[in-house]
């Protein structure tokens, strides 16, 4: 699936990758997808359970290589 | 900038009442598999920091900034992100907990069992963990019982006291929690002590352990161990009676419960040990032994006003009458059937880590060791 921006929080621990994500994400249109990339564990369930909370749609989930890869598709 | 505190100060504070508000920013997944209960009650919220960053006004206001507020996270990063932003707010008392949950899901806690003076009995309680290990001294000798992988913390036990190990003793492959015992043993030279039953079948150096054979200290005078072999919740479950007065029980006898001996999928089979066990080596013992257990669940129930888990067989045999009255394998093997629940599924590989068939990181043992325990045949 295509996406409309990304971030890469590679190394970045607890909360930085929810912090940058949604910082990014704020900048985007509804329906506009923002890809995320992390490091760290706790970050794998933690932008799922953000993204759900808040509104927006997760809607691919990976993990290649202790990296995880998120497609995040903005909330109104 | 805000401070941190330990996760042994938190157990402090909890037993005794200290009247902290405890805020859990973790997700609500995370929080609901584990989160902190101690010995008293305590004032517990869970708003996870993302609610804090999309929604800050209203988040923060949920909370009281008069009170006293003490943050927990998963590691350590959002709890301290969210009390800056608290103290940001306004708030004056707010502290974020170091290392996070995993620390407080390591914290050891010792309290000294009463004995008789020439010899000491302690018990390491793991609150995180809901389960405990012991400890047995006589002259400069240390017996350890069920410890967990927190070896740091059984060095520096046996170091202040100026103590030699002399053996560590496991009452069964346990399958909730990593044990530290062979590391242990193997560093210090001494006796790993454990039942065939359970490692036969491992890749872990034990001296296998005989029904009805008595350990003692090199020096006379000492408590002797008496090994019962007391299978059911697994095939090598061993129970250690000492000087006569206490009964280490593992997962055999619970001051609440009994052991579920339903872990190993041949829930029938083990079932029928453990009735087997419980009428013909457990109900037989005095019921002036004091039971010390490898787990608990209920602080309010199975703790004593020390907030040591001990009480007496006796009343150990009251409080859980239901069990000790049934009559015949056909109703205990019905009993356990219908209280069974799903056991954890990490269960499985903790097994394999402990039985030395697998081997993880640190990262992956702190992750598989965290939460507490479901080791009891029955709830509440």
């Amino acid at each position: 699936m295509s996406h409309n921006d990304e971030i890469d929080c590679s190394g970045m621990s607890c909360p930085l990758p929810v912090v940058k994500s949604k910082m990014k994400i704020d900048t985007m249109n509804p329906g506009e997808v923002l890809k995320i990339i992390t490091t760290d564990p706790g970050s794998c369930k933690d932008i799922p359970a953000w993204a759900n909370r808040v509104g927006h749609e997760m809607i691919e989930e990976a993990e290649e290589n202790g990296k995880y890869y998120f497609l995040v598709k903005r909330g109104e | 900038m805000s401070e941190s505190f330990t996760a042994s100060e938190m157990y402090t504070w909890i037993e005794q009442g200290v009247p902290h508000l405890y805020l859990d920013v973790r997700n609500e997944a995370d929080f609901a598999r584990f989160h902190v209960e101690g010995p008293q009650d305590i004032e517990l919220l869970n708003i996870p920091y993302f609610d804090f960053l999309e929604q800050p006004e209203e988040s923060v206001a949920q909370l009281d900034a008069s009170r006293s507020i003490r943050v927990i996270c998963a590691k350590e990063g959002s709890a301290q992100f969210i009390a800056d932003m608290l103290e940001e707010f306004g708030f004056g008392d707010i502290q974020w907990l170091a290392k996070g949950i995993i620390a407080w899901g390591n914290v050891l806690v010792a309290k000294q069992v009463p004995t008789p003076d020439h010899y000491e009995l302690w018990q390491f309680n793991r609150p995180g963990k809901a389960s405990c290990a012991y400890g047995l001294i006589h002259g400069d000798e240390l017996m350890l019982f069920d410890i967990s992988k927190n070896l740091d913390y059984y060095r520096e036990f046996a170091l202040a006291r100026n103590l030699s190990l002399v053996a560590v003793f496991e009452t069964h492959l346990q399958a909730d929690y990593i044990s530290g015992g062979p590391s242990l043993a193997a560093e210090f030279e001494v006796d790993y002590i454990a039942h065939e039953g359970d490692f036969g079948t491992s890749n872990v150096a034990y001296r296998g352990v005989v029904d009805g054979e008595s350990i003692g200290f090199s020096k006379a005078g000492g408590p002797s161990v008496l090994c019962t072999h007391s299978p059911g919740h697994t095939p090598g479950s061993t129970t250690y009676v000492i000087d006569d007065k206490y009964m280490i029980s593992g997962d055999t006898v619970f001051i609440v419960s009994v052991g579920r001996p339903d872990l190993g999928k041949k829930v029938v089979e083990w079932a029928k040990q453990l009735y087997a066990t419980l009428k013909n080596r457990i109900s037989v013992l005095p019921d002036d032994l004091m039971v010390l257990p490898s787990h608990y669940t209920d602080w309010g129930r199975e703790a004593n006003a020390d907030h040591l888990i001990i009480n007496d067989f006796g009343t150990v045999k009251t409080l859980n009458e239901s069990i000790y009255a049934l009559t015949s394998e056909d109703e205990f093997v019905s009993w356990v059937e219908a209280n069974m629940r799903p056991q954890p599924e990490e269960y499985i590989r903790i097994r394999k880590v402990n039985a030395n068939i697998e081997t993880v990181d640190l990262a992956t043992a702190e992750e598989l060791d965290l939460g507490k325990n479901q080791c009891a045949a029955s709830q509440g």
